[in-house]
């Protein structure tokens, strides 16, 4: 069910923790983070209260190009794209309007662009990056672990690094030695803290 | 003569002949809803007469289901407005109540989230207390449930039924005193309730409503209402026209002891008290009419016979 490699959610009551597993993937699978979190050990407990979230993050390198959604039909005087996921068509066109000039861009419908009297060779408009996932990682990986922590629990500390990553929340003032529970929770992953 | 709310689904072709019918046997129609082509009355109709509106009804295609809820407004108590809990699972409650004719109304606290920091305001409260019945969604936690519950629940005078994550035992155990329902296995989530298994929950919740709302259905009758709040609204219909040109889907909210009428409470309450219901007796001789905390609507409030001696 999980595509990450360590899933685990503790908590003194065993039925909160199960319905707090489904809450975590259910997030994680809406803001499609299940394929760039590797680890992930999420400990709560309501007594304290307290809510802590760690892990590892696997490693995104990859970043979209034209070709990677697009097909390009290169025509007398025109090139034709066609788009087979309109995810990135936004951020496409405005690279496209920036370097071609937008009276040489048309997009007579959604799945279809259109570039007039452009001289760059195709094999090179494929190339041209459009977007880059893991710019928006870390803000989607807050937003979410926001929405996984209960709601009361406003007081938060957050750490964010490119591998890894750490979210403590509690309605209270968290107490100093967070850090050593923080640590207990990477150790239980087989990890370090950042 | 036993009034019975049950629901009316039909094509939109001659409906009226089944509006007719209803009202001449004696029955109220509390809501109607034109989608599309098909049309839908949530009424009151004469226990013996249902058969002969099936009968009538049976050439448009029409269908009679009994809907315990019809004639209700529920609360149900959302602890935020936050993603966290909309819109799972207090808006799939809400719709559900709904499909069996109760009018339900979200009500989402200030400070409803967390433990410790929980709260529940005078306004909020006294929204509530203006339902028939409240239905309170909690969390997945039952140390924060036994926590906030007693902070929760101060001053609501209407019955509560109680989600939560832990079982239904546990939730019996940490409130004390004892609520009037209880659902337990439904705290937070954050999916669609569409799957066989989140439906019967769903069931089981409008199961608890219904029992508990049958229960206050009992209470009542022992100490009759001096009129029946369906009746007040035909009247209240016939007889203030503004009524008519108000946009809100249930201009007129039928409640189980009284009625929620969606105009000013200044320039219309006069108007209300006024409405002679029959023989001289007015509406204000039957029914206390305050000003509610929902907007400025007003409240009908229906006495009941121990207290104006007068049913009509």
């Amino acid at each position: 069910m999980f595509a990450v490699e360590y899933f685990e959610v503790e908590c003194p009551e065993p039925l909160g923790a199960e319905y707090y597993k489904q809450i975590a993937n259910d997030v994680l699978l809406d803001h499609n983070l299940l394929k760039v979190v590797n680890k992930i050990h999420i400990f709560i407990d309501p007594k304290i209260p307290v809510f802590v979230a760690v892990g590892i993050l696997k490693r995104i390198t990859s970043v979209i190009r034209v070709r990677d959604f697009a097909n390009i039909n290169p025509q007398e005087g025109k090139m034709t794209l066609v788009i087979s996921d309109e995810t990135y068509l936004a951020s496409t066109l405005k690279i496209f309007w920036e370097r071609f000039g937008k009276e040489k861009v048309e997009q007579p419908d959604r799945f279809t662009i259109i570039l007039y009297g452009v001289q760059t060779p195709p094999a090179e408009i494929e190339e041209i990056v459009v977007a880059d996932p893991s710019e928006s990682l870390h803000k989607d990986l807050i937003y979410a672990l926001r929405c996984i922590a209960p709601e009361g629990f406003r007081l938060r500390s957050e750490i964010f690094t490119t591998e890894k990553f750490i979210f403590v929340a509690s309605e209270n003032t968290l107490a100093e030695d967070m850090d050593s529970l923080v640590k207990a929770k990477f150790a239980m992953m087989g990890e370090v803290p950042p | 003569m036993t009034l019975v709310p049950v629901t009316y689904k039909g094509g939109i072709f001659q409906h009226d002949i089944v509006v007719d019918l209803i009202e001449d046997l004696g029955g109220y129609v509390v809501q109607k809803h034109l989608i599309a082509q098909e049309v839908v009355l949530q009424c009151f109709v004469p226990r013996e007469d249902i058969e002969l509106i099936r009968e009538i009804s049976r050439p448009l295609f029409g269908e009679v289901t009994d809907s315990p809820l019809v004639g209700t407004e529920i609360a149900v108590v959302s602890m935020s407005l936050e993603i966290h809990h909309l819109p799972h699972p207090s808006c799939d409650i809400a719709e559900y109540v709904r499909r069996l004719g109760a009018k339900s109304n979200m009500v989402s606290l200030a400070r409803g989230p967390g433990k410790r920091i929980a709260g529940l305001n005078d306004e909020e409260r006294d929204v509530i207390n203006e339902h028939d019945l409240a239905v309170f969604l909690l969390g997945n936690f039952e140390t924060c449930i036994e926590y906030k519950m007693p902070t929760l629940r101060r001053g609501i005078e209407v019955p509560i039924v109680l989600c939560g994550g832990p079982a239904i035992d546990i939730l019996k155990k940490i409130t004390d005193p004892p609520l009037d329902g209880y659902v337990g296995n439904v705290g937070r989530f954050m999916r669609r309730t569409k799957e066989a298994d989140q439906l019967d929950k769903l069931d089981e919740i409008v199961a608890e409503v219904t029992r508990v709302l049958e229960k206050k259905r009992e209470e009542i009758a022992k100490d009759p209402l001096s009129v029946s709040p369906a009746r007040l609204m035909g009247l209240i219909r016939e007889k203030v026209p503004a009524i008519l040109d108000v946009t809100s889907p249930t201009p007129l909210t039928v409640q189980m002891a009284g009625l929620r009428v969606k105009l000013p409470y200044d320039s219309f309450a006069a108007d209300l008290r006024k409405i002679e219901i029959e023989d001289g007796i007015t509406l204000g001789d039957v029914a206390d009419v305050v000003p509610s905390r929902m907007r400025d609507y007003i409240l009908v409030r229906i006495l009941p016979f121990s207290e104006t001696n007068t049913v009509v």
